[in-house]
């Protein structure tokens, strides 16, 4: 009897028991990951050419999914927001709405997601290959630091780009969202923005690039920790990517909720 | 010289369970052992590209696991370590491939002619023609080929001591020989320290100063060629006479 209602809260207690050892392993694995990068950078380990090349890879070669995702974004956002608005309110609040619904929001939180599928699935694919075709230890036998060579270029470039691509979706977003106001309302640039200035604070921008940085780190960090502790052949590499997409989405979204609370009082 | 001290290593199953062994400063041996034994596992050890869970790996007086962190970088630069699957990087060229086998300080300093020549050098000693694959990415050449610019890649640095994991396996005959007599020259001339793990018996046998057997874990037996083909020990005499069979088997076969 006893058995019988103690069997299940033992289960539990063991279930967060492995949890709690897992996340406190990967946090350890990743701080380490993150100590690394930064002595690598500090003790000029790091070739700039590596950095560049991967900055291409994140920024260039995602501008334009990030400018679809964006005029996407704006144009809901404005449709959906005249529609709210319909009687109650004046009409240039629609230009208050767009602007703020994707500096603060839209813009970092739908360029991270497209980010995670872009590069983070890559990186993460990338480096488990080299993981179980014996890639990495060969750069070790050889005397070369794999953190040097291939996390640090991935993280600095990740920081460097994410709010450069972040600003650019803002543009991009706000530009769609005001296009389609005056589309389907007739709302005029001039009240649009008449709007967007009446309730526009500087702090708002610092909030969305505060955004942009943290998730440009988050990700290339996350994806190169996973592919790292890739195991076993073609299928580790598969199950490893999946599991570093999810582990990358729950934790923007998580650290997106985070912000309000920290930054938004 | 390399010893390894009582290594311990465990995955989800035991692998390695006390291993020691020793080799001596110019000598050429060979490891031998079913496959799934931990040869690979022991000789990737020696660089610490994996951690055994017990035990210590002395290079030429230097501890791995149990000195500072520096002790590691001299002993990888000493080391050439020739990779069971070649490992070769698949985003660089055979020609950058190659050259990663020169330290980072060497690469800064050399001329470009210069270290073009010691590509090449390294890729005929592997009797390979420079010419036709030094631009070729590695998902371009043959298995034997990769293998063959693994083995460039680990020599190309002038190691002291050379860790082979299979050299010989998946080349022809022709190309077999030309490795075996690398192993022997670079051992002759230049004083190199051979460890060498191989399933071909006969030429390791033939080759080497010394040969050990890996089995279950622990060393089964360790001596010369001729102690070797002369051992009581069952498991030793199956490792031996399936050669033999085998030999027996093809002749039949023809
Ligand atoms: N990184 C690893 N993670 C988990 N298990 C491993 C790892 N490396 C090796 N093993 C296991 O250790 C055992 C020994 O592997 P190892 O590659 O050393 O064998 P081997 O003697 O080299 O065999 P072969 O002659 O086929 O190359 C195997 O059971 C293998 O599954
Ligand atoms: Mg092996």
């Amino acid at each position: 009897m006893a058995n019988l209602i103690l069997a299940p809260i033992v289960g539990w207690f063991a279930k967060v028991g492995r949890a709690y050892r897992l996340t406190v392993e990967h946090a350890g694995a990743l701080g380490i990951l993150v100590w690394e990068s930064i002595v690598a950078v500090v003790t000029l380990k790091v070739s700039f050419r590596d950095v560049l090349r991967q900055m291409h890879i994140m920024g260039v070669q995602s501008l334009p999914i990030v400018f679809v995702t964006a005029s996407l974004a704006g144009i809901v956002t404005s449709q959906q927001g005249g529609y709210q608005l319909i009687s109650s309110s004046p009409r240039y609040v629609l230009g208050t709405l767009v602007v703020q619904s994707v500096v603060l929001e839209l813009g970092p939180l739908l360029t991270a997601i497209v980010l995670v599928g872009r590069i983070g699935a890559r990186i993460t694919a990338e480096l488990g290959t080299m993981v179980v075709s014996e890639q990495i230890d060969a750069f070790k036998s050889l005397g070369r630091d794999p953190v040097a060579i291939l996390a640090a270029p991935r993280i600095i470039a990740g920081i460097i780009t994410m709010p450069l691509l972040v600003g650019f979706a803002d543009v991009i977003g706000i530009y769609a969202g005001m296009l389609m106001a005056d589309l389907d309302g007739g709302l005029g640039k001039e009240t649009f923005f008449y709007g967007a200035r009446l309730f526009w604070h500087s702090w708002d921008l610092f909030y969305g690039f505060s955004k942009s940085l943290v998730f440009g780190f988050v990700i290339p960090v996350i994806s190169v920790h996973m592919g790292l502790r890739t195991r076993g052949g073609a299928e580790g590499v598969g199950l490893q990517t999946t599991q570093a997409v999810m582990f990358m989405i729950l934790t923007i979204l998580i650290i997106d909720a985070l912000f309000p609370p920290l930054l938004l009082q | 010289m390399i010893s390894y001290q009582n290594i311990f290593k465990a995955f989800d199953i035991p692998v390695l369970t006390g291993v020691d062994l020793t080799v001596e400063t110019g000598e050429m041996f060979a490891l031998f052992g079913p496959s799934g034994t931990g040869k690979s596992v022991l000789l990737k050890t020696t660089l610490s590209l994996i951690v055994p869970d017990q035990g210590d790996v002395e290079v030429d007086g230097l501890s791995v696991y149990r000195g500072p962190a520096s002790n590691l970088d001299t002993i990888r630069r000493k080391i050439g370590y020739v990779f069971q699957h070649a490992a070769l990087f698949d985003s660089l060229n055979v020609y950058e491939n190659v050259s990663m086998g020169l330290p980072e300080e060497e690469l800064a300093v050399l001329r470009t002619a210069e270290l073009s020549r010691r590509v090449w050098d390294a890729l005929e000693i592997v009797n390979l023609e420079p010419r036709e694959i030094l631009s070729k990415l590695p998902s371009e050449l043959s298995g034997g080929m990769k293998k063959r610019v693994g083995i460039a890649r680990a020599i190309v640095g002038r190691p002291e001591i050379l860790l082979w994991d299979e050299p010989t396996t998946g080349l022809d005959p022709i190309n077999t020989a030309a490795v075996e007599r690398l192993i022997q020259r670079l051992s002759k001339d230049l004083e190199v320290t051979s460890l060498l793990v191989t399933h071909d018996v006969e030429g390791g046998l033939h080759i080497c100063d010394r040969v050990a057997m890996l089995h279950s874990g622990t060393l089964r037996f360790c001596g010369t060629p001729q102690e070797f083909k002369d051992s009581p020990d069952p498991v030793v005499q199956a490792f031996v006479h399936r050669d033999a069979a085998i030999a027996a088997l093809d002749m039949a076969v023809v």
